[in-house]
């Protein structure tokens, strides 16, 4: 920006591209080259899995090029706002598969940056992240899944629920109400319990009548798909809670600790997941629940993408999966966008300054009043309800739910998307979550695809004549990802810990850490005992 | 009193860290703690703010026991401290250092985070405000957005002591505030001392190994040693005692290399 | 204020092996007699609360379904149950030493041990598939074969771990906790998957079998009576228990009984007076880290040549598992390692045992049962049931 004050006679390459002006010309036409590859190439050809994958990853990198562009704030904003709203989903339309990645990217950009709040604002090192986001999908599995469990067939099984959802507000009103209250404080209580006397009475009945009602009209009831959107608040609030649960016992643990909990956690909720079939069918056990609704598709939307597809003159076969991929596109992108908002603004308020405390001194931060565990847990909470709320959008995607997609490999490329961004940025989380979801979802996939496809013409390759035939069947890239994870991890930790966009506070603290252990100050960073008994 | 502390104990492993001290601290008074390295002033301080619970013995703060409070409690209970070997958030800015010493004074509420009403928008302003006064106060105007760990060693003891008196405290905790500094800043901080006890009435205890700052401020002085409490009084006194001489002088005079020793103690 | 402490140890006196005062008396019965009661008192003790315990369950429910009661399958499985018990329990003792030795000098979860463990068992399998390609399974002699077997997995695994110590932990020695840590975890991600691929390069599979079927040494059940109840008892169940007292007695002499011995244990005390002292901190880090793996790995060979089967997938659980053996005996307390590994041996032999009987429980649940104990442990004793050093300094 300020290379255009200095007019030199010899302007060198470097300064050249730095003009606004010039940098918009190039960065449109390097999208328009990224868009013109990946619409014009052939899916039967040979090389497509090789071509698309060096095709594709750029062209979703491209807001990261547009946002370290000298262009001013505006252009940046439009520019991406046009590539996400518009472009994908005109690209998406094109073929689908890439939909389908930018969707995926989409989930996985919303748990990472859900984890980001834990490891990244909080310094929480969480292995079983992934458990808040099958809980969000289990939530809406059971309450939607066509396969017999328990909950999709009785009204019945609702009256817990609905008890349990009195007694938490009952709770929460009364405390409130109660708190503070020094004058007359025998008869507030005694007030407050008859009027909770009244009201149980009332809620006892109402649900008693309701779930006859419900038994009326409809005996083996499914929840409608419409409450899709409800159930994502319902996958947040539970997920939260879960994730309080889970919290409250471990949080005062020492950092390397909570890893290994949490990660027992995670695979206990999928142990749990996997053996809730009997004796009452909760979960359909390790055979997942199948059949998981959709959200409605608004006939509207599906006239309106045929109207799209006939404009650029794409023959679309069925228009309706292709719409339906377009709505649940711009629900996760309507939900990244919730929780960037959410996480920006936990970040600038009193709360994420005390996580910034807690991470790098948890000694003075209590000391100076932050309440660690509160704290910890509001991290933990905030994390497992982004990933509640993004695992019911996951259900509802996949319309199948199973054990198997939760396991500890999830979590831990979650992990290496914060990791790899940079933790505690927004920014460099969603590009950490883009990259790897690319490298996992796209490049190893294509690579064995272009594998198989070298391997069914009996490909040889020239020079060091190797055939691809001799390839052992087993070495397929795409089933190696935890080595690909592993590498990640280790070469970013030992090189740039901080991340590819470091956020500069978290830069800082690594390097001033480096230096206090180099003056042998060695930090201290546990609390004795006698300060963690927090109830 | 502000402070009664009874016959406090503290143990690790075998070692008697505090021996049944005893000191009581009157309102608005400025007290020093002084003794010998590893005489238990430091876990004193950590016992009062609830970093340590003691094993025995009673410790009333404004007319109510503190026993059993977490610090955080024991902070919001107007009880805020410093630390010997500076604690900031290094990675933060000084502003936001100060920022974070206000938690326990702040209406903290989720539902307003995510929204930001009225109120939210004034509390912030409000905190950024008061923070910025602080650091004005002690004499770092202008430094607040600096980044902590850039600033030089007395300003960073500053900082620390503007974030402690950010919760508003009734009693302030020094630990060896004036540690590493060279005489011209020991008599700007003991000047700072002055002006935090009469300006803003707050009470002061100071953990101070240099003698100039402790005769020079201090109402009433209390020695340790071995954990137990060998003498107090006025400064006056204090010089004029025969087992503070021989416990804590005489050993002065043995190795005048205390402040070195001091950085590998704790 | 640097103070040491011990939190107050419920078995004091009794199982002070390898932590201070140092046992006096002969050579012999410093380093063989002692240890050996020592390891006969954790197993009676153990095997004796949780009978107990299992007896105790069967009184409050007798009949946990219909036609089953639950004291007579106890009775009927005791003897099987506790000696499965402490032949696993003697691996997860062996896993955990390797934990506890590295968090002993480093302060540091050494999360890619379970990979080491693994890897273990992979070379076992190797070497004894290779034994066996060359037809000569038949003409070594088993103990032999079973040391060579094992020798060769905890130099592979010793090897292995002094090099991931080297490439991924020492760079990242200054840094904040967590990113040794997460280097660790992604060491463990990744040497699953390049064992996965070197084997899918060699045998294009990598569910390895170990070639056990012709030995009948090793697969013809030992038939033992006790109490009126046979028990078969798996050939190799003993050499699991045989070759885990061995090094664990071997482990004993070095750490007590050598000057290199000496060494390790200073650094875990004090890494910079040690430096201070003369002793090559570096080499006793690596050093620990040989001893360490070499543990796992021996560990490993056994576990495959008992399991029969296995895979690069096949160390999460075993590991978890033995860091919680490690937690509950007190990480960093290598007594505590074999007291808890033991423990965690048994009361899963137990678990296995009985669950089954339980109407909407079964042996499926047992992991979880374990990470509850491990959960349990952290909240309400974090240093273990023998305690941790405790280096307390603000």
């Amino acid at each position: 920006m300020a290379a255009t004050t200095t007019a030199p006679l010899t302007t060198s390459w470097r300064d050249r591209i730095k003009e606004p002006r010039t940098a918009l010309f190039l960065i449109i036409a390097y999208i328009a080259l990224a868009i013109l590859v990946l619409v014009t190439l052939d899916r039967r050809s040979l090389l497509f899995p090789l071509f698309s994958t060096c095709a594709f990853p750029p062209f979703v990198l491209s807001p990261f090029v547009i946002l370290g562009s000298p262009l001013s704030g505006r252009t940046k904003v439009r520019l991406i706002l046009a590539l996400i709203l518009l472009i994908m989903p005109i690209i998406g339309i094109f073929d689908g598969a890439y939909l389908e990645l930018a969707i995926q990217i989409c989930i996985f950009a919303g748990l990472a940056l859900g984890l980001n709040i834990v490891v990244g604002f909080a310094g929480l090192l969480d292995l079983g992240y992934i458990a808040f986001f099958a809980v969000g999908a289990y939530i809406w599995g059971m309450f939607t899944s066509t396969v017999d469990t328990y909950w999709a067939t009785q009204p019945v099984t609702l009256v817990p629920f609905a008890w349990l959802l009195y007694f938490l507000v009952a709770i929460g009103v009364s405390t409130t109400v109660l708190r503070g209250r020094r004058e007359n404080r025998f008869f507030w209580t005694v007030g407050v319990l008859g009027v909770f006397i009244l009201a149980t009475i009332v809620w006892n009945a109402v649900v008693n009548n309701l779930v006859f009602l419900a038994t009326q009209i409809a005996p083996n009831w499914l929840v409608p798909s419409w409450a899709f959107f409800l159930f994502l608040i319902v996958g947040v609030v539970i997920a939260a809670w879960v994730g309080v649960l889970l919290g409250l016992p471990v949080l005062r643990l020492r950092g390397d600790y909570l890893a290994i909990v949490t990660l027992g956690f995670g695979e206990m909720i999928r142990v749990l997941a996997r053996n809730l079939d009997a004796p009452i069918n909760f979960t359909n056990g390790s055979q997942g629940l199948s059949g998981v609704s959709r959200p409605p598709l608004p006939g509207l939307w599906v006239d309106a993408t045929g109207a799209i597809a006939n404009g650029l003159s794409v023959r679309v076969d069925n228009v309706e999966p292709v719409a339906q991929q377009l709505l649940f596109y711009f629900i996760a992108i309507a939900m990244i966008g919730i929780i960037i908002l959410v996480a920006r603004r936990l970040e600038d308020s009193p709360i994420g300054r005390a996580w910034t405390a807690i991470r790098e001194d948890e000694v003075a931060a209590i000391a100076m009043g932050v309440p660690l565990v509160r704290m910890k847990l509001l991290a933990f909470a905030a994390g497992a309800a982004f990933a509640g709320a993004i695992g019911v959008l996951y259900a509802a995607k996949q319309t199948f739910v199973s054990p198997e997609s939760f396991s500890l490999i999830q979590s831990i490329s979650i992990l290496a998307m914060v990791i790899v961004g940079g933790m505690g940025g927004i920014r460099g989380v969603i590009l950490g979550a883009v990259v790897v979801t690319l490298l996992n979802l796209q490049v190893l996939k294509n690579i064995s695809l272009q594998i198989n496809a070298l391997r069914q013409i009996d490909y040889m390759i020239p020079i060091i004549n190797f055939r691809i035939t001799d390839w052992p069947t087993q070495l397929e890239p795409a089933k190696y990802e935890r080595l690909v994870f592993g590498l990640l991890l280790i070469l970013m930790m030992i090189f740039r810990p901080a991340g590819l966009l470091p956020e500069p506070r978290r830069k800082m603290e690594l390097q001033s850490m480096k230096e206090a252990a180099g003056e042998g100050v060695e930090p201290i960073t546990e609390i004795p005992a006698a300060a963690g008994s927090e109830g | 009193m502000l402070l009664e502390v009874n016959n406090v104990e503290k143990s690790f492993g075998g070692i008697r860290a505090v021996r049944s001290v005893s000191v009581n601290i009157e309102e608005g008074s400025l007290t020093s703690i002084i003794g010998p390295n590893g005489a238990g002033k430091t876990t004193l301080f950590n016992l009062l703010t609830g970093i340590y619970k003691p094993d025995s013995g009673a410790i009333n703060f404004n007319g109510r026991s503190i026993i059993g409070f977490r610090p955080d409690q024991v902070n919001a209970a107007g009880m805020a401290r410093t630390f010997q070997s500076i604690r900031l958030f290094h990675a933060m800015t000084v502003l936001e250092n100060v920022m974070v010493g206000m938690h326990s004074r702040l209406r903290i509420s989720l539902a307003d985070t995510l929204l930001r009403p009225v109120g939210f928008v004034k509390q912030e302003n409000h905190v950024r405000q008061k923070a910025s006064d602080l650091l004005h106060f002690v004499g770092l105007a202008g430094k607040g957005d600096e980044v902590s760990r850039n600033l030089p060693y007395g300003d960073q003891r500053r900082v620390e002591i503007a974030r402690a008196l950010a919760s508003d405290p009734k009693l302030l905790l020094l630990d060896e505030p004036t540690a590493g500094m060279n005489p011209n800043e020991s008599v700007d901080a003991m000047n700072l001392f002055r002006r935090i006890r009469d300006e803003l009435g707050v009470t002061v205890i100071l953990i101070e190994h240099d003698m100039r700052v402790v005769m020079g401020i201090s109402e009433r002085i209390s020695v340790l040693d071995y954990g137990e409490k060998i003498a107090e009084g006025t400064p006056t006194e204090i010089k004029a005692n025969p087992r503070v001489v021989e416990a804590y002088l005489g050993r002065q005079a043995a190795g005048t290399t205390d402040e070195k020793q001091k950085a590998t103690e704790e | 204020m640097e103070r040491t402490t011990q939190a107050a140890n419920p078995f004091a006196g009794m199982v002070e092996w390898f932590s201070s005062p140092p046992v006096t008396g002969g050579w012999l019965y410093r380093f063989i007699i002692y240890p050996l009661l020592q390891m006969a008192v954790f197993i009676i003790g153990i095997a004796a609360f949780l009978t107990a315990a299992a007896y105790l369950i069967a009184f409050i429910i007798p009949n946990p379904r219909e036609n089953i009661v639950l004291a007579e399958q106890i009775n009927r499985q005791l003897p099987g149950m506790i000696i499965s018990g402490i032949s696993v329990g003697f691996v997860y003792s062996m896993i955990a030493l390797g934990y506890t030795l590295v968090y002993g000098v480093l302060k540091f979860i050494n999360f890619a041990h379970s990979e080491i463990f693994m890897v273990g068992s992979v070379v076992g399998f190797e070497i004894m598939q290779r034994i066996d390609e060359a037809g000569a399974s038949q003409q070594w002699n088993p103990v032999v074969m079973v040391v060579t077997i094992v020798l060769s997995s905890m130099l592979a695994s010793g090897l292995l771990a002094v090099l991931i110590e080297r490439v991924a932990y020492r760079p990242l020695r200054n840094a904040p906790r967590l990113v040794p840590l997460i280097s660790a975890i992604g060491v463990s991600f990744f040497l699953t998957d390049v064992v996965r691929a070197t084997e899918a390069m060699l045998r294009n599979d990598f569910n390895l079998r170990y070639p056990t079927n012709d030995l009948n040494w090793l697969t013809d059940a030992i038939p033992l009576v006790i109490g009126g109840i046979t028990v078969n008892i798996k050939p190799t169940s003993i050499i699991m228990v045989i070759g885990a007292v061995l090094t664990l007695l071997a482990l004993n002499y070095f750490v007590n009984g050598t000057k290199l011995g000496r060494g390790v244990r200073a650094v875990s005390q004090d890494q910079s007076t040690a430096g201070l002292m003369r002793i090559d901190v570096n080499f006793m880090i690596s050093l620990t880290f040989f001893i360490g793996g070499a543990f796992g790995g021996a560990a490993g060979a056994l576990f495959g040549m008992n399991a029969g089967t296995i895979t690069p997938y096949v160390g999460f659980i075993p590991g978890v598992k033995a860091f919680t053996a490690a937690v509950l005996g007190g990480i960093g307390n290598v007594t505590g390692s074999l007291l808890g590994g033991l423990t965690i041996g048994m009361l899963e032999a137990f678990l296995n045992g009985t669950l089954a009987y339980f109407p909407a429980l079964g042996q499926r649940y047992t992991d979880i049962f374990v990470f509850a104990i491990l959960i349990i442990v952290l909240i309400f004793r974090p240093g273990g049931l023998l305690g941790e050093r405790v280096d307390e300094k603000v």
